[in-house]
């Protein structure tokens, strides 16, 4: 047996405009699509709210799109759609591989872009029945008053553990944001914070409609670190681009699952260094190891994931310069 | 080595016989049990590693519309455990709770989200103690005592000697000791624990459904929790979705579960969370094992010195018999004459760990290959050679009295050497690659059971009737291992009859007779042994009608494929009918039974624990492992494994090698990536993301040899098969990645981060090596 789920309205909108009355209506929902993470967390006790909104009756947000300036894929395209494409393949594989890595092949039947991007961070802290949290007095980020992972700081330090942001990111996406006042676009990057407890900057009432990549002509690359080779979250994961628009082509890389944001790390910036010098894979190395700051949120100690983050970052980073 | 007798069913691999009923669904595990009538069963579990319960209020829960009883500790003041002599543990707390997630209050209500609310308004007031977490805690001066009357916290201590290990150290060329820390485990079977409980009060009688590997001893502790006469009550298996040792004790919801339906006079069913069955645990306990070899520079084991000590939880359990099987199967795999062990089985505020497949065996047998492997090294000898130079002769008795008489290991090992291509490829797969090789071996069964009453050590009995079909009745529980199709085929190759005219029943304690359980894998040798003599009986039976049917002596009949003739006669065959009709005729319905009792000399030494690790015959068990090993982030791939057993006779190579496979991998997650962890005793591994145990991608190719050296007392030669190769799997890993990478791994399991650390701590070990020369 599971944890029964507790009781709930489910409001299941046909348009974007009901979703977004209904988000109104109802300002602490919950907004559901695939439901892959929401229901686990809904059988902990972990969602505050007993009203779901059920995204996936909405076409408007289930399809991958090219245009002029490159391709828009919409929330509700699911993970497998997208490890599927031909077309995101061709021009952004790091996204595909990243989609294809998330947990297993039934998961990615039902999980969408947009639940990715707004996945929930996650700590060995908040990731319990309410039986262990109430046992451990709660913690900051729902219910109790402090962190367990740095009692002595003033946020929540759990992770953000989505792998299909980093390989946006490195594509420069830009996210599209529908609410009570209309639509607006804002790089990809924007929709975080480093803050554990409220690790989204979506305002009450939005709700992410789509992704937006510009055309490219990059080679990109993801790959995560976990202990086995599928079904995990990511211990840590680190997507690279190579733009050779310019010369030397610039690196682009980014990571997830070390912070409470996922987000872009500058390559070395020495013009003494070119890339595929081994210096600067050296002082890549060093630089990814500095710009992430992982915390004791998973068993798994934080050096761990720092290392072989900023490792798994070099071995792309050679495979695409 | 012996031959197998000519046989016409057994030794063909054959489908179990409860297949069907499992792939389409039709098989009814305890949760599917009908349950419209039933009340939802919850358990309040303290959240508290240690503390003096002052109160519990139960009256706003019990005040709640559609709670129809609430319990306590104050409900039950006996004591239960499976061993006799160590009855710690209440099935709700009584004035103590010593680890977080110990039943302390339960309730039935009218559906699940009552009682979870129900739950939440049970008020404990706790004392908190000040709770211990490792044997160093533990075993501190000023450490609290989980139990009054084991001091130092010490559940058990054991010190045997054989030989003398003076001596055999003396006469070594080469000494080593190492010390391997292996992490607690936990069984995750597929199927979460459940039971479903009915009270009849009017009758008093009481039912059981569950999931138990053990009837028996769930039978006998429900007469003395609910204070009941055992024939008042019935216990029933039904379908089980694993094992594994999880079950083969009575577990605390099972006597919960029955107090609450005798509370309120009816039904109650109760399901646990994937996180109360990790709760539930009675898993492999965290294990040092600090271990000395001496060698002759053949390889040949001189001496060997062992220290254990086991972090074995809250209450006994299974706690005295773990700690002395980690001591006693040092023997019974190799020659060796000279043997010190030491033993410690120590409290701690966790959950109580029981038995787990290969039980207190495994983290020894870990250390012992690993060690081996890495004296080979220094020897310059070949890993293999070193087992060759160790090989029994069988018959024999080791020194602690372990009976053997029959032993294939030497047959295992040229098999897994020639499959691997060992001999061309060992060190030389090039950096990051690398072969390993371990032994192992497992008891078929303990020669003296838990609940020593002097009975049989197992009954089959069989029913034929007018309709023609044969029933056995047996008491095994078939957890997935296959035990009742086991019987099924030593029956009807006995009588000479198809597999078809044989219909099981198991495990229903009002029909079938009394079986000891699934555990030590005891049933195909005992269970077997019983269910041929049970068959033989009944073909005598068949025998005497047909031969006056055919008016000849018996001994001139034969039965096979279902006809009854004398060999060598132009007489006309009978068929299984009228031959059937004529037995009948004589005396009604037949019915005989046929039993199992060890022989004294396979009942251990008689030394102060020596019947643990007796056993009426091991399995044996070699493997070679290839692993790749990223050195940048520590991950281990295992792109394949070779492994043959020696499992006596397959009486079904179907299943024997669904079994070596599944002690392969289980051995594989050991090694791997399986443990628990807990955080000031709150277990952060209860659900099968956060404890992990390897997908099929992580799953390789396992190239599986039967070796069948045809024990002279197993039922048609056979021996164990569910739990040799499993200890096998981790030290040929951690041997594996010492070739691929010059890594010496001494804890378990290799998850990266720890194999990163030890390979950093390594490389600069070697730098300053090198600086300084």
């Amino acid at each position: 047996m599971t944890e029964a789920l507790p009781q709930f309205t489910l409001v299941r909108p046909e348009t974007l405009d009901d979703a977004l009355i209904a988000l109104q209506a109802t300002p602490d929902a919950a907004l559901s699509a695939g439901g892959t993470d929401l229901i686990v967390r809904l059988r902990k006790s972990l969602v505050g709210s007993d009203t779901l909104i059920d995204l996936t009756g909405i076409k408007a947000l289930n399809s991958i799109d090219p245009n002029e300036n490159g391709l828009r894929i919409g929330a509700g395209v699911t993970l497998d759609q997208i490890e599927h494409s031909d077309l995101i393949a061709q021009t952004y594989p790091a996204v595909v591989k990243a989609a294809a890595s998330v947990a297993g092949p039934s998961h990615r039947q039902v999980a969408t872009l947009g639940g990715n991007l707004c996945l929930d961070t996650r700590c060995v802290y908040l990731n319990q029945s309410h039986w262990w949290r109430k046992a451990n007095d709660f913690c900051l980020k729902y219910q109790g008053d402090t962190c367990h992972v740095a009692p002595k700081g003033n946020r929540c330090r759990a992770a953000f553990s989505g792998d299909l942001a980093p390989a946006l990111l490195v594509h420069d996406a830009e996210v599209e944001i529908a609410g009570p006042t209309g639509l607006r676009r804002e790089p990809l990057g924007d929709l975080y914070v480093e803050d554990g407890a409220t690790h989204l900057t979506l305002e009450p009432g939005e709700i992410l409609v789509a992704v937006n990549l510009p055309a490219s002509n990059r080679t990109s690359d993801y790959e995560k670190i976990r202990v086995r080779k599928t079904v995990d979250f990511p211990l840590a994961g680190v997507a690279v681009a190579c733009d050779t628009s310019q010369e030397p082509p610039r690196l682009l890389v980014a990571v997830t699952g070390t912070n409470s944001r996922p987000f872009l790390i500058d390559p070395p910036d020495d013009p003494m260094l070119s890339p595929a010098d081994e210096a600067f894979f050296i002082a890549l190395q060093k630089q990814v190891q500095k710009a992430v700051s992982p915390q004791r949120t998973t068993m798994i100690a934080p050096h761990y994931r720092r290392l072989s983050v900023a490792a798994l970052a070099v071995r792309l980073a050679r495979r695409i310069l | 080595m012996n031959k197998p007798a000519k046989t016409s069913l057994v030794g063909r691999p054959a489908p179990l016989v409860d297949g069907i009923e499992k792939v389409t669904g039709k098989a009814k595990f305890t949760g599917d049990l009908n349950t419209h009538d039933a009340l939802v069963g919850r358990i309040l579990r303290s959240p508290v590693s240690h503390g003096r319960i002052l109160g519990i209020d139960t009256t706003h829960a019990e005040a709640l519309d559609g709670v129809e009883a609430v319990i306590t500790g104050k409900d039950c003041n006996k004591t239960y455990g499976v061993i006799p002599i160590a009855m710690n543990e209440y099935p709700m707390a009584r004035d103590r709770v010593r680890y977080r997630g110990e039943p302390v209050a339960a309730v039935a209500a009218r559906d699940a989200e009552t009682a979870a609310k129900a739950l939440d308004l049970i008020e404990l007031d706790i004392e908190e103690l000040t709770a211990c977490y490792t044997p160093t805690e533990s075993r501190a001066a000023d450490a609290p005592l989980l139990h009054d009357n084991k001091p130092g916290n010490l559940e058990r201590e054991v010190h045997h000697t054989f030989g003398s290990t003076t001596d055999g150290f003396a006469g070594a060329d080469l000494i080593r000791e190492e010390t391997f820390d292996c992490a607690e485990i936990n069984h995750a079977q597929m199927e979460p624990h459940a039971a479903l409980a009915e009270y009849d009060a009017e009758r008093d009688r009481l039912t059981l459904h569950s999931v138990t590997q053990v009837p028996f001893y769930v039978h006998l502790t429900l007469a003395r929790c609910l204070d009941m006469d055992s024939s008042k009550i019935q216990v029933v298996k039904p379908f089980v979705g694993g094992g594994f040792g999880a079950r083969t004790e009575t577990l605390n919801f099972e006597i919960v579960t029955a107090l609450l339906a005798h509370r309120t006079g009816g039904k109650v069913m109760m399901q646990l969370s994937r996180e109360e069955t990790f709760l539930t645990h009675r898993g492999r306990p965290n294990t040092q094992v600090k271990l000395k070899i001496g060698l002759a520079k053949t390889g040949k084991i001189t001496a060997v010195d062992c220290e254990v000590l086991m972090s074995g939880g809250a209450y006994a359990g299974y706690g005295l018999v773990t700690i002395l099987y980690a001591g006693a199967l040092l023997q019974g795999l190799y020659d060796i004459t000279n043997i010190k062990y030491d033993g410690y089985r120590v409290y701690t505020n966790h959950p109580p760990c029981g038995a787990m497949r290969g039980h207190g065996t495994v983290d020894v047998r870990h250390s012992f290959e690993a060690i081996l492997d890495r004296m080979a090294r220094d020897l310059n000898l070949d890993p293999f050679t070193v087992r060759r130079a160790n090989l029994l002769q069988a018959p024999m008795f080791t020194s602690n009295g372990l009976m053997v008489n029959s032993y294939g290991l030497d047959e295992c090992l040229d098999k897994v050497e020639h499959a691997s291509d060992w001999a061309k490829r060992k060190g030389k797969l090039g950096k990051g690659h690398g072969l390993g090789m371990a032994c192992s071996h497992y008891v078929s069964g303990a020669a003296k059971p838990v609940h020593w009453t002097g009975e049989p050590h197992a009954v089959v009995s069989m029913k034929l009737d007018f309709d023609g079909g044969i029933t056995v009745f047996t008491g095994a529980s078939d957890i997935g291992q296959g035990s009742s199709t086991v019987v099924a085929l030593a029956a009807a190759e006995v009588i000479g009859i198809d597999l078809a005219r044989i219909r099981i029943v198991a495990n229903d304690s009002v029909v079938t007779p009394k079986d000891n359980g699934s555990y030590s894998s005891r049933v195909t040798f005992m269970v077997g042994n019983a269910a041929i003599e049970a068959a033989r009986a009944m073909r005598a039976k068949l025998i005497d009608a047909a031969a006056e049917l055919l008016d000849t002596d018996p001994d001139s009949v034969e039965c096979e494929g279902e006809s009854f003739f004398v060999q060598g006669s132009s007489q006309s065959e009978l068929g299984f009918h009228e031959v059937a009709i004529a037995a009948l005729a004589k005396e009604g319905t037949i019915n005989v039974k046929g039993t199992f009792t060890t022989p004294v000399e396979a009942q251990g030494g008689k030394h102060r624990g020596g019947a643990v690790g007796s056993t009426m015959g091991f399995s044996y068990a070699a493997q070679v492992v290839e692993v790749s090993v990223d050195e940048d982030t520590g991950q281990i791939s295992v792109d394949q494994v070779w492994a043959a057993l020696d499992c006596g006779f397959a009486i079904n190579p179907l299943a024997v090698e669904g079994q070596i496979e599944g002690s392969v991998w289980m051995g594989m997650a050991q090694g791997l990536c399986e443990e628990t962890n807990y955080l000031r005793g709150l277990p952060t591994h209860t659900n099968l993301t956060d404890y992990r145990f390897p997908t099929i991608e992580d799953s390789p190719p396992i190239d599986v040899q039967i070796v069948e050296s045809i024990d002279p007392l197993g039922p048609f030669g056979a021996k164990e098969a569910g739990e040799g190769a499993l200890s096998g799997f981790p030290p040929a890993l951690v041997n594996a990645v010492a070739d691929a990478i010059g890594l010496d791994a001494n804890f378990l399991p290799l998850t990266p981060d720890r194999v990163l650390e030890a390979l950093i701590k390594l490389r600069r070990a070697k730098r300053r090596k090198e600086a300084n020369t």
